[in-house]
């Protein structure tokens, strides 16, 4: 075993305005914090107007509508949408300046979407809006697959609704309980309880008929676990037998670093578009997907971007909100919204900003990690409270390491057959995919590569207890982060299902690490043990 | 006269008092309080409502 890596220390000269000890807010007494953070005036009044426009601006001008009072009170899962300003308040601890207008420009939006995805999903539904002509326009989307196949259709004519969003991942950030009665359902009727929850939730969901019901058809992708095809085959069977939804399998090879894979991965794109033109009755439009080319092209040139500041010893835009944003970016959107342009275009505006006068999003920066496996990391605040207990930055994670190269985006006759390789090229490279399969080189030395990339002394492996191919590497990652003289910090959960690894279960594992192994005292004490296991 | 100089005086006491109120819910997370009461009688609401289970 060689000697282990270190990065160096950089304390931030400017004192932090404002609260101190953001720990003391946290209490057992209530199920939220007993207040919000003071900032000082100005990132206070910043924080509170951000706060007004999700109030009012977006959640209550949402609440306003009557068919979405219908909806809210037929699903459960809408409970959650209640907690959305807590759950914001979960990735500012500690943020002022640059971070904190970074954290809620990016944050802000993606809630936005998600607003206007439920929005869409009410709309169409049976039980609820039965706008029929607009449901005959939608198509039901695997929220596991990247929606590049619809980058052709006209956003007006034909709307994609990747009704698991809202319906169990997004909300799961706002509640962290809420996914708990599906799990009990799925359970009730014969799933296993190790199967990973998330999956499990969605195929509980679908049981408890508490999706909503929309759309002239369906496409599923095989992504990303057995769990998933388990999730899915559940899913389809009701999208199918009983509401009479088609449901097109697309089936992305998994082995997507193999180049004879591209040809058949191009023609299952093909097949899914047939598929979509032949429901809906839209036809595919060269220029439409061009123009979203260029946009994806963007999007990935501003993310390779933040990607080299945070590998300089002052990273501006990272943490789950970094991965909240890519996710919602690319596999929700994938250029078919031009409004994203101008959010990316605003993100990298203030992280260059923050860069230049070399802003700190904490009092001090000893480690540098790349957050790597399944990641529970939106549920808790763990990114940032990594950072303001410990002073390790989360510089990437594994799920914002997706395909960072351009695609065609100038409309020829050789494009136009690039293109179905450059969609099943995105699709294959997407989130979770890109790393979770493709075998022992993406999974496990993509991760060192990115370490030496962004100057990592420490790899933050999220092992998910339910996740049976990511748990048969533990040894592999041991063996060659000792070889490489990376630390290696483990941190087990069962992803969306609180019950059995806590939050402070989670946190736990960090703090006997640090203390243990790196023999270090927490940067700030109030954060080392925080009363929030029953919080939302 | 009068009402002209009235009409100004009462709306910027109207902002500033929803001022005075937004903001002590906001800092006292009083919003996020509310719901967390809010929240269980919810779940009762979504407990009692019958489900068409399809496997």
């Amino acid at each position: 075993m060689g000697t282990m890596k270190t990065v160096e220390k950089i304390v931030n000269p400017r004192e932090r305005v404002g609260e101190k000890s953001p720990g003391k807010i946290y209490t057992d007494k209530l199920k939220v914090r007993s207040r919000r953070e003071w900032r000082g005036f100005r990132d206070t009044f910043y924080d509170y107007t951000r706060w007004c426009y999700l109030m009012f601006g977006v959640l209550g001008k949402f609440i306003m509508n009557p068919r979405n009072v219908k909806g809210f009170l037929r699903y459960r899962w809408m409970m959650s949408y209640l907690f959305v300003p807590h759950g914001m308040d979960k990735f500012t601890i500690g943020l002022r300046d640059e971070a904190l207008r970074i954290t809620h420009t990016a944050m802000n939006f993606v809630i936005a979407d998600v607003t206007q995805a439920i929005y869409n999903c009410f709309r169409g539904d049976r039980r609820v809006g039965n706008d029929v002509k607009y449901s005959n326009e939608c198509v039901i989307t695997d929220e596991n697959s990247m929606v590049t196949f619809m980058m052709g259709f006209d956003r007006d004519e034909v709307h994609t609704i990747l009704r698991e969003v809202p319906t169990m991942f997004a909300s799961n950030i706002f509640h962290q309980f809420n996914v708990m009665h599906y799990l009990d359902v799925a359970q009730q009727n014969g799933i296993a309880g190790d199967v990973c929850p998330m999956p499990e939730a969605e195929a509980g969901i679908s049981m408890d008929d508490d999706f909503c019901v929309l759309g002239c058809c369906a496409v599923q992708n095989n992504t990303t676990c057995d769990g998933s095809l388990m999730g899915n085959g559940i899913i389809a069977k009701r999208l199918e037998r009983q509401y009479g939804i088609p449901t097109f399998q697309l089936a992305t090879p998994l082995r997507h670093q193999e180049p004879d894979v591209l040809d058949y991965a191009a023609e299952q794109i093909k097949e899914a578009i047939a598929f979509v033109e032949e429901h809906t009755g839209a036809k595919w439009n060269w220029d439409i997907y061009f123009d979203c080319a260029k946009r994806v092209n963007y999007a990935t040139k501003c993310r390779n971007a933040h990607l080299e500041i945070n590998s300089t010893p002052y990273p501006q835009f990272f943490g789950a909100v970094f991965s909240l944003y890519n996710d919602t970016n690319y596999m929700g959107n994938s250029g078919r919204d031009p409004q994203f342009v101008k959010i990316d275009k605003k993100l990298l505006e203030l992280a260059e900003k923050g860069y230049r006068e070399k802003r700190m999003y904490a009092k001090e920066y000893r480690h540098r990690a790349v957050v790597w496996g399944v990641q529970p990391q939106y549920v808790i605040d763990m990114l940032y409270w990594l950072l303001q207990c410990w002073g390790i930055v989360p510089l990437t994670d594994m799920l914002s390491m997706i395909h960072s190269g351009m695609i065609a985006e100038e409309d020829t006759p050789e494009n136009r057959e690039q293109a179905y390789r450059d969609m099943a090229t995105l699709n294959m490279e997407m989130i979770m995919r890109n790393h979770t399969h493709g075998g022992y080189d993406v999974l496990i030395n993509d991760l060192w590569r990115t370490c030496e990339k962004m100057n990592a002394d420490i790899a933050m492996m999220w092992e998910h207890m339910s996740c049976k191919a990511l748990v048969g590497m533990h040894g592999m990652f041991e063996e060659m982060g000792r070889e490489l003289g990376i630390h290696v910090m483990w941190v087990c959960h069962d992803l969306c299902d609180p019950r059995v690894y806590t939050r402070n279960a989670i946190r736990g594992q960090v703090n006997a690490y640090m203390r243990t192994v790196m023999r270090e005292e927490p940067l700030d004490p109030s954060l080392e043990n925080l009363p929030d296991d029953e919080a939302y | 006269m009068k009402k002209l100089v009235k009409i100004p005086l009462i709306v910027a006491g109207l902002g500033a008092g929803a001022f005075v109120g937004t903001f002590t819910m906001y800092m006292f997370n009083l919003d996020m309080k509310l719901m967390a009461v809010v929240a269980p009688l919810l779940e009762k609401w979504y407990d009692s409502r019958d489900h068409e289970f399809y496997l």
